[in-house]
């Protein structure tokens, strides 16, 4: 599994994308429920951040140099303890909610203790295994996870301000759309400042060279579980968040196809960057899926869903994915131009 | 005096040769209004065989429903279809259900049956759509079914009854049984078998439950279990690639007094013999829900002539017989639910009203007469009446064995 | 003990898991990447000899030898033109996880998702009172036999054996005297595909065909090379013959609750001994 790490170099941000783009690109994200009140289109975008969330995540344990099968398993983690929370034990909405991606982050804590040590190929097929042993439990452990019928899970309650009820999760999915965005953004921030931070470049460099990295007094199991956990948590969170727009989880909502899925989105979208390539991954992939689902001939779906991934994946440059084609063009295209406008000062 | 009389009569006849045009107006040129309903369910993936087969079928049987419409307050309504794939997942129905519903305002969800049930009923009961699905774990009591918060959903097809028909069916064309089978997969496992049990008990049935996880290849251990726990039975209730492959593995294994079968349409007798082997499949039970054949359970003859109809539209378009039946206690069966029940409560739009006359009201569908039991069984508007016929295969061919109509709660 | 009935079936099982995963352990320790679409073979394979024996009427045994050298001719195609094309492991891994989807996609066009049935092929149950065991089954005992001594003797005393063993070792000293790598490569790629193609063929007459069918069987073949042991060959066939087996005689006595038992013991092993049971050591 290291081997991939040899091909890949780390994008720095600040140098191919100018504050201003990324601000002017914010506002208008967050202004999209102001032009749009379309239902379907809200809601793949929520979706499309939440699967975000869930490919950073196994970029995350990917930096470390661990290839995750199971990363579906903690969105049912997470899911499942906010939706028993809330539905079962009829605790309030957002404590069960912040506890959700803690408790799939201790799973994953207690997991990785024991797995991490494993490591490669045997780490990915634990992982899957982890993943199928979930799905089993959700369906047989009757009186926590009412099996095959699922639990409902309502939508978030109101939030009431001085009397004033400001945000109604049942009127329209603006608030999801801000929920999404929020937990987006904070998953971000925080992955972003770890791979800024000497922790990221741990982790790049146990994924790089395990060998040199542990004699340089590295130990290894600690920075792979730490990524594996917090790749956990917001995984957690993404499930939770998942469970309250779709309002139902089932034992099949989960499994090895959507691990598949979101390993898809991660890798397409380019491991270089922890957050930019997830996103980037998630917002053309599933919403090529979402497009590709309105086809229809049965069959041709799935065909040209997998036919497109192959034939990004042959021609993306040499170990990277789509962000990295972003960086290219800047540095070839819009670097060269401004190098032409002598009148621009430059800051 | 005279002249009153004589203005009256101008003025009725005035009247009445306006109204005589109006009449011939509305009679000639009168287009039928259009009413869309959503037909969501798996068209690709490994259950898309049973989303697809419905297709033509709708097609088909709505050709010759709207070719005489149905009217509210004296306007002509026809049906149109709208598929939609759900590819049998939660997260993809609830995306079908709000394209259907935000994008092609559609009111109606007729003929749903797969896993999605629980997301689309999320969506469609806020938007005050009707969906009529199948009550299957989700519905019974202790289930996920809650009147209350799901008022806009209706049971058009009673299949959890519908299994305990079949059952009853069985014992009466096989009285000499030992115990029967009863075998489903670890998804299909929630409190509905409670129910099964307790009706079954009741009914003084002997049987003998085995789950066994989804995707199984090799059912040995469980026919083994079946045969030990003296079952000569194994009806299962999940799906058809199991019960064909349980009937395959007992005749391998030698169990040839075993009989088998599935609570689902034959799709094809040549599909079942060709997976489990000609001498394997022989008498293999399945639901049979062919008007022409019921002994029991009465059918409008109308509706048995539509049958035909269908069936031979079908047969047509698809270039080979098709002798798939099941499909008339589905969605046909749903939208003439919704037809007449529009018709009652004399509304089109208004859902509250046709939840209404659907609640505790009687249908006559191409499955025969239901009536909905409305609060009396778990709070829902369920149908009842369905025929719960099943048949075997003989030969090539299915052939119709017993019937056990299920009779309206009193 | 259970009936002998369960261990023809468990037996049955872990032939085909067996033939599967040993391809694939093969087509790894050449390559070093895992095929994911391994899967997917098997289904085609058991399409064309569905379709060479009912459409085109030519014998079982010359079907299933068709599907082999067909997706042999597949498998190098892919080799060829995907998977030399793409740099880097991962991307591999994603490109033939993709060819998952493509694959079943192709198939659910061509020939639609209906389900269908070989069992015309070689009915009969041969009933020895104690033991009932069909001809079909036997057919898969003998088969697997048969593809098992083959590829021992093509290992072990043929030319290409010789280069493949050495590939694996040593792929730069193999080098170095003379085996040109990248031929070997495609050949094993071919090797591979075929028996995942003909693992596909010889079951297609004991179960149902769809597009869908490879999904079980390939995950079932690489649990089994990681049990046994990732890269060897003894431990593909050792870690089919325990997962067919297994699932069999658990489910037996716990009925459905054998599938947690299967995945904790999978589990169990790798902690145990994270390198397989027959794996040399961690890499």
């Amino acid at each position: 599994m290291r081997y991939f790490f040899k091909t890949i170099h780390l994008i720095d941000y600040k140098n191919i994308v100018p504050k201003t783009v990324i601000g002017l690109f914010i506002i208008l994200i967050l202004l999209i429920p102001v032009f749009t009140r379309n239902v379907v289109t809200l809601s793949t975008l929520i979706m499309t951040g939440i699967w975000a969330v869930a490919a950073m995540g196994f970029t995350l344990v990917l930096r470390t140099g661990q290839f995750s099968l199971g990363q579906s398993a903690f969105m049912a983690l997470g899911g499942y303890a906010s939706a028993i929370l809330t539905a079962q034990m009829g605790l309030p909405f957002w404590p069960s909610f912040l506890v959700s991606g803690l408790v799939s982050g201790l799973i994953a804590l207690l997991v990785g203790m024991v797995v991490l040590r494993v490591g490669g190929i045997y780490f990915s097929i634990i992982t899957l295994a982890l993943g199928e042993i979930v799905r089993i439990i959700a369906l047989q452990w009757e009186p926590l996870t009412r099996g095959s019928r699922g639990i409902i899970a309502s939508a978030p309650p109101p939030i009431i301000l001085g009397g004033h009820e400001l945000v109604n999760f049942n009127a329209s999915l603006a608030p999801y759309f801000y929920f999404m965005i929020c937990l987006v953004a904070v998953t971000g921030l925080v992955f972003w400042r770890i791979g800024e931070s000497r922790l990221g470049r741990t982790f790049a460099g146990t994924a790089l060279n395990p060998v040199l990295a542990e004699h340089q007094g590295i130990y290894l199991m600690k920075y792979r579980v730490i990524a594996f956990t917090v790749a956990g948590v917001f995984t957690g969170y993404a499930g939770a968040l998942y469970t309250h727009f779709l309002q139902v989880i089932t034992p099949m909502v989960f499994g090895l196809w959507q691990s598949i899925q979101i390993m898809i989105m991660s890798i397409v979208g380019g491991i270089g960057s922890l957050v930019g390539g997830p996103i980037v991954g998630s917002i053309l992939l599933y919403n090529l899926g979402e497009y590709l689902s309105r086809l229809d001939t049965p069959g041709l779906q799935s065909f040209l869903f997998g036919s497109v991934v192959v034939i990004v994946v042959m021609f993306l440059p040499q170990g990277a994915g789509l962000v990295n084609l972003w960086e290219r063009f800047w540095n070839k295209v819009v670097w060269r131009e401004e190098e032409y406008e002598p009148d621009e000062p430059e800051d | 005096m005279k002249k009153s009389f004589f203005s009256a009569t101008i003025l009725m006849i005035t009247v009445m040769v306006i109204g005589m045009f109006s009449m011939c107006g509305t009679a000639v040129a009168e287009e039928p209004i259009i009413i869309n309903v959503a037909i969501i369910s798996p068209l690709s993936g490994p259950a898309g065989p049973w989303g697809q087969v419905g297709l033509d079928v709708y097609e088909a049987w709505l050709e010759l429903f709207n070719k005489e419409g149905f009217r509210v307050n004296g306007k002509l309504y026809n049906f149109k279809n709208i598929n939609y794939d759900s590819l049998n997942t939660p997260e993809g129905g609830a995306a079908c259900a709000k394209r259907a519903i935000f994008e092609d305002k559609v009111k109606f969800i007729v003929g749903h049956w797969d896993t999605s049930f629980l997301a689309v009923s999320a969506i469609s009961n806020p938007a005050k759509v009707i969906l009529i699905a199948r009550n299957g774990n989700e519905a019974v009591g202790g289930g996920a079914y809650n009147p209350e918060k799901m008022p806009y959903v209706v049971f058009g097809t009673p299949s959890h009854e519908k299994f305990l028909s079949d059952i009853k069916a069985i014992v009466a064309a096989y009285p000499n049984y030992k115990r029967i089978g009863i075998s489903d997969s670890t998804l299909g496992k929630g409190v509905g078998w409670d129910y099964v049990d307790r009706d079954l008990t009741a009914a003084g049935i002997r049987f003998h439950h085995e789950w066994y996880p989804f995707g199984t290849q090799d059912y040995s251990p469980y026919i083994t279990r079946f045969k030990e726990a003296g079952c000569d039975v194994i009806y299962g209730a999940g799906d058809v690639l199991a019960a064909m492959m349980i009937t395959k593995q007992r005749w391998d294994m030698g169990l040839k007094y075993i009989k088998t079968g599935t609570a689902g349409g034959l799709l094809d007798p040549k599909m079942y013999i060709d997976v489990s082997g000609y001498d394997a499949s022989q008498g293999f039970i399945a639901q049979h829900a062919n008007p022409l054949d019921y002994k029991k359970t009465k059918v409008n003859p109308k509706f048995i002539k539509m049958f035909r109809e269908v069936q031979d539209m079908v047969s047509k378009k698809q270039g080979k017989p098709f002798n798939y039946t099941a499909w008339t206690d589905w969605g046909c069966a749903h939208m003439q639910i919704l037809a007449q029940a529009m018709m009652k409560a004399g509304s089109v739009d208004d859902p509250d009203k046709i939840m209404n006359a659907i609640r505790g009201g009687t249908f006559d569908t191409m499955a025969g007469k239901y009536t909905m039991s409305g609060a009396k069984t778990y709070g829902s508007p369920i149908v009842f009446g369905n025929p719960g016929c099943i048949s075997i295969i003989k030969g090539n061919k299915e052939v119709y064995l017993s019937e056990n109509p299920w009779k309206p709660i009193p | 003990m259970p009936p002998a009935e369960i261990l023809i079936e468990g037996l049955t099982q872990s032939c085909i898991y067996m033939t599967m995963a040993f391809g694939m352990v093969l087509v790894f320790s050449i390559l070093g990447i895992l095929n994911w679409t391994h899967g997917q073979l098997f289904m085609l394979g058991a399409f064309i000899v569905f379709y060479s024996t009912t459409a085109a009427g030519i014998p079982f045994p010359i079907g299933i030898l068709l599907a082999g050298l067909v997706m042999a001719g597949i498998g190098i195609l892919i080799k060829k033109f995907i998977i030399d094309r793409i740099k880097g492991e991962l991307y591999i891994g994603v490109a033939t996880l993709a060819l998952i989807f493509a694959l079943e996609g192709a198939a659910s066009l061509l020939f639609t998702s209906d389900d269908r049935g070989l069992a015309i092929i070689l009915p009969g149950v041969l009933n020895l009172g104690v033991v009932a065991i069909s001809y079909q089954k036997m057919a898969v005992i003998i088969f697997t036999l048969i593809v098992m001594t083959a590829m021992y003797f093509v290992l072990n005393h043929t030319k290409v054996g010789l280069a493949i063993r050495a590939v694996a070792q040593q792929p730069v000293a193999a080098s170095l005297y003379g085996i040109s790598t990248e031929r070997l490569s495609l050949i094993v790629m071919g090797i591979g595909c075929a028996l995942a193609a003909m693992a596909g063929a010889i079951m297609a007459p004991l179960y149902p065909i769809n597009p869908f069918i490879g999904r079980t069987p390939m995950i079932m073949a690489l649990l089994a090379i990681v049990i046994g042991g990732l890269g060897s060959l003894t431990g593909a066939i050792v870690g089919g013959l325990i997962l067919g087996f297994l699932h069999s005689v658990i489910a037996y006595y716990i009925s459905y609750l054998s599938e947690v038992v299967l995945f904790g013991l999978i589990i169990l092993i790798l902690l145990v001994r994270p390198q397989g049971l027959f794996g040399a050591s961690a890499k």
